[in-house]
């Protein structure tokens, strides 16, 4: 893990200009020195050093925030901050978040472990933390004006509580919560069971990330927090495909996906190649009978799902959100379809009004992931990039790959490239004759052998279809 | 001054000889200037301060050089000095105030001779007697007073000749601004037409995106509106460039296939920087035409006042010589000299008029002065004005509006805008286009009429106002 002091010492230039608040180094000496981000990379688990023991999750993009053990009480620091957050190669965000990096780090505890959070406000405004979902004294809950003041800039609080219950949480802000939270400020939070849960099981992996969204123009680099629904980029852990890291298991691997919902709408979350289990949501892990198989689930907004499955089929695996706008970037909403247009001879009149006009969409928008190359405005991300090892995948956003491997190591969370597949099992171009339409049983008389061939009605025009508008009552449309 | 001479008798032929005496100052008269000689001052005036010297064809083979040198600057693009100089060879008006000149040059040799002595011949019969009466009668005075009017005289045609100078310079004026004017509105016409190519393929788009159900009727009346106010605008431009192409062939003089002539594309790039002129006041003091030209009347008008002082009561001075041959007797003959007696008329009348003529000429000349300093104060400043905002427009507004379009063009590559919104853009960078198209205009205008105030009085100077935006506003977003 980076301290704080050496990557200050190196990249300091990066939030000098947005690091608002400064915190007395007096105050600072006594606390947990707050760590620092390492990077957009996924970051191993972190095996606990001290405290109970316990299997550590795996943050998508992110990392794991290292504690210290002080009479009893697993002490964590967080430092709210203005951070830079590259969320796709390219592109990069100026978000607020904690310790570095938005989202913030996810904190890992134990059913039962005491906790001393201690947060120090490097924002220009006051800020809390709300600990989302988990039981603890109305005090310790976060809610500026409510259950505390706001924390001021430049200062340090403290919240603390025992984790009381296993499960997934978050955290994030409640106070100046729209905004801070149009920036970025949110983090993961998983209690673990304290021993064998009947309704927890082992898993050999376990994945989280959080859904957010922004509204970031194309060429500039902070998000509009006033924003309500129109966002531009759908991400995960601040993220947007191809910037998100694939998730790889090891064929037989049981594996949880924990997924938390800060954006301002639904998300129904798809898995190919398998099904999965609800096992657990914000209230907690569900009971096994209330389960049943899915390969989409609905995570709701403010909500936290957990699903689990055996990677069993190996292979690459599309894993998305399936609301389609949501596995692109940023993209204009108000585009004209063009598909169908005839441009002949218009292209060049445009060109000279606009020079460099190309055309584009007259036959759909993939053209705009084989346009890859073309300038865009400085600082966003195509609308559809990603590359597979057939082509254009022409995806973005909130989107991964689900990468199942026989020869994977356990545990081992390394992307292993594409997966190799045996012949015959992709899907080819067919090179026979193309074949007979087969009709279908009873709709039409077969001709009797020998018989006279039944004239066809060769001068019928063929059927037309007509879509008839439906007449009246939608004066108000 | 001069008065007939009263009929007396005859003088001897033996005294013809004063005549005689006389006759070579009359040979001195008629050798004054005649014919272009007056008009060469008025062509280096002219050259001078255009640097184009104007001609005064008088015989067939001036008149065919003319027509040569005109040929000859038509045949290529007409620019600037070549309309200029195409003027000066074409305009009849011109040459009709040139043969003006020489009209006033033939005067100038009326007043200059001394007046013909005047030679009476009477046979009268008396009775039986008849007597025949020689007389010659000589106006002594003018003669007397040549050494002053002959200046005074000579002044006059000066004065003649520094007006014809103004005219001519004033017409270039004219001629400058017809050709700046012309050529802007070519420009402007030839630019309208690009737009409406642009908006027609706009136009043409949305109709081909309604007939495959891409857009509704709304969506497409709005982009066919850009076509047709983009048709209207290029047949305004049209009028326009046809009106000032004809403002500039009037000013020219040109008629029947001389106004088939080529405009160059564009008028010519600004300078880098502005003419700085910290002394231009004296220069207009120096170089103006109507300042010298009141400088002139003061002169005139201090002379006519030297001249009336010695003569104010020198009214009428005659002197005449006669014989009278009788028929018997002996002849008579003898010298008259005849003048009037300042008793009642003194000349101070004449004075005082002749004085308050010089002071009118003064107070002429010092308000033409003030008023001279002042304009050419304004037509400076508005040339630096009209040089900045043109620059400001070349180096800031077209710039920004041209980069507002490559950025959109690159928000059009992300698919974050549609080809419509593009088109917007680019429409509001025609609007930028033509901004800078004015301003240059205005330039030249400007840099011209601090010229023209320079030599005489300007032309009035349009005073700069406010024009509509030349920055696109911000296309709206997809929300």
């Amino acid at each position: 893990m980076v301290s704080r002091r050496n990557f200050l010492a190196g990249s300091s230039a990066i939030t000098a200009g947005v690091a608002a608040a400064s915190v007395s180094r007096v105050a600072m000496a006594a606390l947990p020195e707050p760590a620092v981000a390492p990077g957009t990379a996924t970051q191993p688990p972190l095996a606990p050093p001290n405290g109970r023991p316990y299997r550590p999750v795996l943050t998508l993009n992110g990392w794991t925030a290292p504690w210290r053990m002080k009479d009893g009480v697993k002490e964590f620091h967080l430092v709210a901050e203005p951070v830079v957050r590259e969320m796709a190669p390219g592109f990069t965000a100026h978000l607020w978040g904690y310790n570095g990096q938005s989202p913030g780090p996810t904190i890992e505890v134990v059913e039962g472990d005491r906790v001393r959070i201690f947060l120090t406000n490097k924002l220009p405004e006051p800020t809390t933390i709300h600990w989302h979902g988990q039981r603890l004294p109305s005090g310790m809950d976060g809610v500026a004006g409510l259950t505390q003041p706001a924390v001021p800039p430049g200062q340090t609080w403290v919240y603390e509580f025992v984790a009381r219950r296993p499960g997934t949480f978050m955290y994030h802000p409640h106070a100046d919560e729209m905004v801070q939270m149009a920036m970025g400020m949110m983090g993961f939070w998983v209690t673990h069971p304290k021993g064998r849960h009947p309704w927890i099981q082992e898993v050999d992996r376990d994945v989280c990330f959080l859904l957010n969204s922004y509204d970031i123009e194309p060429g500039s680099a902070t998000p509009k927090v006033m924003t309500m629904l129109d966002f531009n980029l759908w991400s995960w852990n601040s993220r947007l495909y191809p910037g998100i890291d694939p998730i790889v298991a090891r064929q037989g691997d049981k594996v949880r996906l924990r997924v938390g919902n800060l954006t301002m709408t639904n998300h129904p979350i798809h898995i190919h190649g398998h099904e999965f289990f609800v096992t657990g949501t914000d209230g907690g892990p569900t009971p096994p009978a209330s389960r049943w198989p899915e390969v989409t689930v609905d995570v709701a907004v403010g909500q936290m799902r957990q699903m689990e499955f055996v990677a069993d089929e190996v292979g690459d695996w599309a894993f998305h959100c399936h609301k389609s706008h949501h596995t692109m970037n940023a993209m204009g909403h108000d585009v004209p379809t063009m598909i169908g247009v005839d441009h002949r001879g218009l292209v060049d009149k445009i060109n000279r009004l606009v020079p460099d006009y190309m055309l584009m969409g007259e036959r759909g928008m993939a053209d705009m992931s084989e346009m890859a190359g073309m300038p865009l405005p400085a600082n966003t991300a195509p609308m559809m990039t990603g590359t597979g090892p057939f082509g254009s995948i022409d995806m973005g956003g909130m989107f991964t790959v689900l990468k199942v491997r026989p020869d994977q190591a356990p545990g081992d969370s390394r992307d292993p490239g594409w997966w190799r597949h045996p012949p015959g099992t992709v899907a080819r171009p067919w090179t026979g004759a193309a074949p007979e339409p087969g009709a279908a049983p009873g709709s039409a008389p077969a001709a009797a052998p020998g018989a006279a061939q039944a004239p066809q009605p060769a001068a019928q025009p063929g059927v037309e279809v007509r879509v008839r508008k439906p007449q009246g009552g939608h004066g108000g449309h | 001054m001069s008065r007939d001479t009263a009929p007396k008798r005859s003088p001897r032929p033996g005294r013809l000889r004063l005549l005689a005496l006389l006759a070579p100052l009359l040979l001195a008269a008629c050798a004054a200037p005649s014919g272009p000689a007056g008009f060469a001052p008025v062509a280096e005036q002219v050259q001078a301060r255009t640097g184009l010297r104007p001609v005064w064809p008088r015989t067939p083979a001036d008149e065919a050089a003319a027509e040569a040198r005109s040929a000859e600057l038509l045949a290529q693009p007409l620019g600037l000095d070549q309309a200029l100089a195409l003027s000066l060879l074409k305009h009849r008006g011109l040459q009709a105030r040139f043969e003006e000149l020489g009209l006033a040059q033939a005067e100038l040799l009326q007043a200059t001779r001394l007046p013909n002595p005047s030679l009476s011949i009477g046979r009268f019969r008396q009775g039986e007697e008849t007597e025949i009466e020689l007389r010659l009668g000589f106006d002594l005075l003018r003669l007397a007073l040549a050494p002053w009017l002959r200046p005074l005289a000579e002044a006059e045609f000066a004065a003649r000749q520094q007006t014809l100078a103004a005219e001519l310079l004033a017409h270039l004026a004219g001629v400058r601004q017809a050709w700046i004017e012309a050529v802007a509105a070519q420009e402007r016409l030839h630019y309208r037409r690009q737009i409406r190519e642009a908006a027609e393929a706009g136009a043409e788009l949305a109709r081909r995106m309604a007939e495959v159900g891409n857009f509704n009727a709304l969506r497409r009346a709005r982009e066919q509106a850009f076509y047709a106010e983009a048709t209207l605008r290029l047949a305004q431009a049209e009028q326009a460039a046809q009106a000032r192409r004809e403002a500039l062939i009037r000013a020219i003089g040109l008629w029947g296939s001389d106004t088939a002539f080529r405009l160059p594309e564009r008028l010519p790039p600004l300078p880098a920087q502005p003419a700085e002129r910290p002394d231009i006041e004296q220069q207009a003091m120096a170089s103006r035409l109507d300042l010298q030209a009141a400088r002139q009347a003061v002169s005139q008008a201090a002379a006519r006042l030297g001249l009336t002082r010695p003569t104010r009561w020198v009214n009428v001075l005659e002197v005449g010589f006669e014989r009278e041959l009788p028929d018997e007797g002996p002849n008579r003959r003898g010298t008259e000299l005849r003048f009037e007696l300042p008793l009642f008329d003194s000349g101070q009348a004449r004075l005082a008029q002749a004085e308050a003529r010089h002071r009118i000429a003064l107070q002429q000349a010092a308000q033409l002065a003030i008023e001279a300093r002042s304009e050419v104060r304004e037509a400076y400043g508005a040339y630096r004005h009209a040089h900045d905002i043109a620059v400001l427009h070349q180096a800031e507004l077209l710039p920004l509006a041209q980069r507002i379009v490559d950025e959109q063009l690159l928000r059009y590559n992300g698919m974050l805008v549609g080809v419509f919104e593009l088109l917007a853009d680019a429409r509001a960078q025609v609007a930028a286009v033509e901004a800078a198209m004015e301003a240059r205009r205005a330039y030249w205008q400007a840099e011209a009429a601090l010229a023209q105030a320079l030599i005489g009085r300007p032309a009035v100077l349009p005073v700069l106002t406010e024009s509509p935006s030349a920055v696109p506003a911000a296309a709206a977003g997809g929300h």
